[in-house]
């Protein structure tokens, strides 16, 4: 296990998470391990509220499991401060979410450069024009950098989302439910950006997701149900010749 | 994230500009009530140090600097003068020499009415105009002095006469009767408007009383000595040298101090609790926004400093439009009445630090506030 951990880029053991709902205890997951490699594109499906959610929420460090241990490139996660987790977060996490979230103040470019921002603000480095100008052709986003996300359509507003989480070059990309506000030809297209970013720079990617045409663009799907993962299996039609 | 302050500020036009304001009226507060308060004094003690006369002599009990009462009997002129003897008219009194050394001694009267429009003070001076003349240089630049036998006349100093558009032959209310300018003095010397001193005592009912005595004493002589004497031959008085008169406004300050202070502390108060509403409302209004900012891998410190740079920069563009007000304001006070309102520069900057500093302190709660929200909640936040 030793050899292989060292080459996961995620890895998740015995995660076990209760909320408190009032005077009851409720397991959101009841000891989730699951392993993701570099570079992978996974899909992690399931019924609503089998505990998807939170195990995205676990991994980026947003919330802190009951038990068990995270360990996100190398650095685990649950023995941290949440000044350190935010750390991690800002150095090796992308975010990409159903609702886009994305500053309604800002232009597209604006929404880019305060990622980058808060990137450099612990790197003391400066943005990395050549690969931000490599995302904005591959999400054919150039001509939509100086639209605020209301002038946006659905599918425009999530690849600019795409594109301020992986603009930093983060380890793991991590959607939830990115197609979820999207109509079918937007989805189609957010999907085709996903798989894009994944093979021509290599990002791993973890999605959440209910639709089955999400899932099927990764390469591996993972099956929750009550807490638990089910089954793991490789993508049958991506593994086919 | 300058710009994403920058464009906050834009997307709430309302919640910038009431804040701004909450800013500038504290500013406002600060700049207008030290400005009166100092220039009033300023004004008041330069105006006493133009006397010639190096003592003044006033009735016992408490120094009002500002106006005394007539209380003090004019004869303690002559008595300082020439000494008391007794006599078949007063056998009982007590002797007392001539005070050696003094050149003239002039009573004053003076009295304090409102000023014009019910804003501030005016004081007005009685005297008698040939012994006043002794204690003070004061030169008749137009028209001329007061005259024994004319009671409703008054001479008024060249600011006084410029400020209120008054000349010679002009009529001005005071005590409410009406005088005839007759003459326009420089240097400003004591209060602006100066009547004759029976006249005071008529419409006040003090016969033969005065406030003070203004006393001037002979090349040469020794006003320690003078003093001392004075204090001596005429204990329960006080005998103040006129080049004290700076050192006493500075303790009459003190209360002003206090004043101010509490002016100031209103100040930053409503400076603080402006901005700690507009800020508060808009981490409420922003909260999604916050665990956006969270996702994104943003540390606490780094959202404490965003909401307090954004507070910065309202109380800064506050803090404008407060000297703005504050200025336009002074102008509008000083040309409409008679107040004098110093409006300093280092008193500008203060003012302008205070409210920087207040609108800080008030986004400090609403950013640390911010700081701690859970991520999750935030971003489910509707």
């Amino acid at each position: 296990m030793g050899n292989e951990s060292s080459k996961l880029i995620l890895e998740t053991v015995d995660l076990k998470m209760t909320y408190r709902v009032g005077k009851v205890d409720e397991q959101a997951l009841r000891g989730v391990s699951i392993s993701v490699s570099p570079g992978e594109y996974v899909a992690i499906v399931g019924p609503s509220g089998c505990g998807k959610s939170t195990l995205l929420h676990i991994v980026g460090g947003l919330l802190t499991p009951t038990s068990g241990l995270v360990t996100v490139d190398g650095a685990e996660l649950t023995s941290m401060s949440d000044a350190e987790r935010t750390e991690i977060r800002r150095r090796k996490i992308g975010f990409v979410f159903q609702r886009f979230n994305l500053f309604p103040t800002l232009t597209a470019e604006g929404n880019l450069k305060l990622a980058e921002r808060i990137y450099q603000k612990e790197r003391n480095g400066g943005a990395d024009p050549e690969r931000r100008r490599r995302i904005l052709g591959l999400l054919k986003l150039e001509n939509k950098m100086h639209h605020k996300p209301l002038e946006l359509s659905g599918g425009e507003q999530q690849r600019v989302a795409l594109a301020r989480a992986v603009v930093n070059r983060p380890a793991i990309l991590l959607a939830d439910e990115p197609t979820g506000n999207l109509d079918s030809e937007s989805s189609a297209i957010v999907l085709e950006m996903l798989r894009s970013l994944n093979q021509e720079f290599g990002q791993t990617i973890v999605m959440i997701t209910h639709n089955p045409e999400a899932a099927a663009s990764a390469d591996r799907i993972i099956e929750m149900r009550d807490g638990h993962v089910v089954a793991s299996r490789v993508n049958a039609r991506k593994a086919a010749p | 994230m300058d710009s994403l302050i920058a464009a906050n500020i834009r997307q709430r036009p309302v919640r910038t500009a009431i804040s701004m304001i909450g800013v500038a009226l504290g500013v406002i507060l600060i700049v207008l009530t030290v400005g009166l308060a100092r220039g009033l004094m300023r004004d008041f003690a330069e105006r006493q140090q133009n006397i010639d006369a190096e003592i003044k002599f006033l009735p016992g009990g408490s120094i009002s600097l500002s106006a005394n009462p007539l209380s003090l009997p004019v004869q303690f002129a002559d008595a300082i003068m020439n000494g008391v003897q007794q006599s078949a008219d007063d056998p009982e009194v007590v002797p007392k020499p001539p005070i050696e050394g003094i050149e003239a001694i002039s009573p004053v009267g003076e009295w304090v009415h409102g000023g014009a429009g019910g804003l501030g003070f005016e004081i007005i001076d009685g005297i008698d105009f040939p012994s006043f003349t002794k204690v003070a240089s004061v030169d008749i630049v137009k028209g001329r002095g007061l005259k024994a036998g004319e009671p409703y006349e008054a001479i008024v100093d060249g600011y006084y006469a410029e400020r209120n558009k008054v000349d010679v032959g002009s009529e001005i209310n005071v005590l409410e009767h009406k005088f005839t300018v007759v003459g326009i003095y420089e240097p400003a010397v004591m209060s602006r408007v100066k009547i004759p001193l029976p006249t005071m005592q008529d419409l006040m009912g003090g016969a033969n009383d005065c406030s003070h005595l203004m006393i001037k004493l002979k090349k040469g002589a020794n006003i320690d000595r003078v003093k001392a004497e004075l204090e001596r031959y005429y204990p329960g008085h006080h005998v103040i040298l006129t080049k004290d008169l700076p050192a006493l406004y500075s303790h009459s300050i003190v209360a002003v101090e206090v004043f101010l202070n509490a002016v100031i502390g209103l100040a930053v108060v409503i400076s603080t609790l402006v901005i700690l509403l507009a800020m508060y409302t808009t981490i409420m209004e922003r909260t999604r926004e916050i665990g956006i900012l969270k996702s994104l891998g943003a540390s606490k410190r780094f959202i404490v400093a965003s909401i307090e740079k954004e507070a910065i920069l309202i109380s800064a563009l506050g803090v404008a439009l407060g000297f703005i007000a504050a200025v336009a304001a002074r102008y509008a006070i000083v040309s409409s009445t008679k107040l004098v309102i110093d409006l300093r520069p280092e008193w500008l900057l203060i003012s302008g630090l205070i409210g920087i500093v207040a609108g800080a302190l008030g986004a400090l709660y609403p950013a640390i506030s911010a700081a701690k929200l859970d991520a999750v909640e935030a971003l489910s936040y509707e």
